[in-house]
């Protein structure tokens, strides 16, 4: 009986300590990729139907009209990958097969690619209009983090 | 004259790859250059496809292509495409425009997070099931081959593009993305594939297309990890005999009915489309008396990832040519024409491998019982044709 107890305890302990580690989780997974956009475009929020969107080229103008400008990594980068994942709810192939029926029929064009992280800063930062993503924003990379429209998922400080 | 114009577009498409390796900034605002390529080795154990395959290697199988866009504004945008493609007796190679499309999302509606609507105008990419309007890049394929029950690629010109007007749309809705095109069109019907298609041979006249309409609703629950599509197809055309011609100017109606569906998970897609069409023929006189069939198809497709850069192929593609003379007979005993030209049972199976997002390898083997999916071209008589055989393809593609 006594047994029972310290082991209902401990048992009880172990699982708070799983709940807390999977929160813990949870908020970091919501905070790894952030919405990133030149600090010129208006928009402060971005709701996830405007990203999947914009990310799939269907909508092409910010809320204040500016052309939109999408920067994106290789289908094949980890931050694309959990980019997709987390932000749009899709596969990495899936996103490249809507640009392909874009590119092939005429009736559209493919984001632009870039090689990596620093460059996605660089080019959001100085392109008019840009949207894109990063995983870490400096104070001096000159870029508006985006929240979306599930509160909490995407940072909103700039 | 022809190989002058493929040197022509290989040199072009070979400056704008190396322009776009470059970097896009080359280029003017606004504007971009994509382009594909693609060889293949065939070979038949009996039968030809795409060339003299029968007991040999054919490179019979080229695809060349390079496109140009302008998006003008966020509104406007235009595009055109030339592709170059030999196919055995099929398809010779002479370059031509296989879309140039004027996209145009209307003004006066506003394009929000949720909807957006357009027009195309132009030589449009046919929204016919899952995969035909991007079919010409070897890339975008499942395979080798796309399933020849649904995309035939024997009237590949008459399905892929046509000249028209067509409305498009799409919708968010709580159960997922809803898209729509309806277009009036006029199909190519001029080669001699078409023509057999529709009158069993090469007829000396030329089938001329009338004001055809095509449509697809494309549902996708769940960001598109589900896809459900319905296409419909009205095809009208006349004959316009030859003097010396033993047919009279009949009519075509050609109707089809395609349901499709997918389902994307993270390492493997599985897919499968069933499709309706009925041909009928009129009026064309005592030499082709009246003829009306509806033909049944269907495959089931699967897609493996194996690695990041390996991935499987398995499918399952059956057509009959009349559903209600399943197998042929009936059409045999009318017309002399083997009864096995009437169905085709394929099973395929694939391997690919990706170098990095431009190239592409691929080797594939079909196993087929019948010959409905034949081209007329490369076996001109269905006479010695054979019921049982094999097929086996290796292609290499680049894209950029």
């Amino acid at each position: 009986m006594r047994y029972s107890h310290t082991f209902m305890i401990r048992t009880a302990r172990i699982m708070a300590r799983i709940l807390l580690c999977l929160c813990l989780l949870g908020v970091a997974k919501a905070w790894a990729v952030m919405i990133i956009a030149n600090p010129h475009v208006s928009a402060t929020t971005l709701s996830q139907n405007a990203l999947r969107a914009m990310f799939a080229v269907k909508l092409l103008q910010w809320p204040d009209s500016q052309p939109v400008r999408v920067f994106v990594l290789p289908d094949d980068n980890p931050l694309h990958r959990a980019f997709c994942k987390e932000a749009l709810d899709v596969y990495p192939y899936q996103l490249r097969q809507t640009w392909d029926r874009l590119v092939y029929s005429g009736t559209g064009q493919a984001p632009t690619e870039v090689g990596s992280e620093q460059e996605m800063l660089k080019r959001v930062a100085t392109t008019p209009g840009a949207l894109g993503y990063a995983r870490k924003v400096k104070p001096g990379d000159r870029v508006r983090i985006l929240s979306g429209d599930n509160p909490g998922r995407i940072n909103s400080a700039e | 004259m022809y190989r002058a114009k493929i040197k022509m577009l290989a040199v072009m498409l070979t400056l704008a790859g190396h322009g776009m390796n470059a970097g896009a900034d080359s280029l003017p605002d606004g504007v971009q250059v994509h382009g594909f390529a693609s060889q293949a080795v065939i070979g038949t154990s009996h039968n030809n496809f795409f060339g003299a395959t029968e007991n040999k290697a054919s490179l019979g199988f080229t695809e060349l292509g390079a496109n140009i866009s302008w998006r003008l504004n966020p509104s406007l945008q235009l595009s055109a495409q030339a592709v170059s493609r030999r196919a055995g007796e099929t398809d010779n190679g002479s370059p031509r425009l296989d879309h140039a499309t004027l996209d145009y999302l209307d003004y006066t509606i506003h394009a929000s997070e949720n909807a957006r609507y357009g027009v195309y105008l132009g030589k449009i990419k046919n929204p016919y099931g899952l995969y035909n309007e991007t079919r010409d890049v070897a890339f975008t394929r499942p395979g080798i081959l796309l399933p020849q029950s649904i995309y035939l690629d024997r009237v590949r010109n008459f399905v892929l593009s046509s000249p028209g007007l067509a409305v498009y749309g799409d919708k968010t809705l709580a159960i997922g993305n809803l898209s729509y095109q309806f277009g009036v069109i006029r199909p190519d019907t001029s080669d001699r594939e078409t023509e057999g298609t529709f009158l069993g041979m090469d007829r000396p006249g030329t089938i001329k297309s009338d004001a055809s309409y095509i449509g697809r609703i494309l549902l996708e629950p769940g960001n598109g990890h589900f896809k459900l599509a319905l296409t419909g197809v009205s095809m009208r055309a006349h004959y316009q005999p030859e003097v010396s011609d033993t047919l009279h100017a009949g009519n075509i109606h050609f109707d089809a009915w395609v349901f499709s569906g997918q389902y994307n998970a993270e390492n493997w897609v599985f897919t499968s489309e069933y499709a309706q069409n009925r041909i009928n023929a009129q009026n064309f006189g005592a030499f082709f008396p009246n003829h009306s069939a509806t033909g049944s198809s269907y495959y089931v497709q699967g897609t493996y990832q194996l690695t990041p850069g390996w991935s499987a192929l398995a499918r399952y593609d059956v057509t009959y040519r009349d559903k209600n003379d399943k197998d042929g007979q009936a059409f045999s005993a009318m017309t002399g024409v083997p009864p096995y030209s009437r169905f085709a049972k394929d099973l395929a199976a694939g391997l690919s491998y990706r170098l990095g997002n431009n190239w592409l390898l691929r080797g594939e083997f079909h196993h087929v019982d019948g010959t409905a999916w034949l081209p007329y071209s490369d076996n001109p008589n269905p006479a010695v044709t054979t019921r049982h055989w094999n097929m086996w393809l290796f292609q290499a593609a680049y894209r950029f």
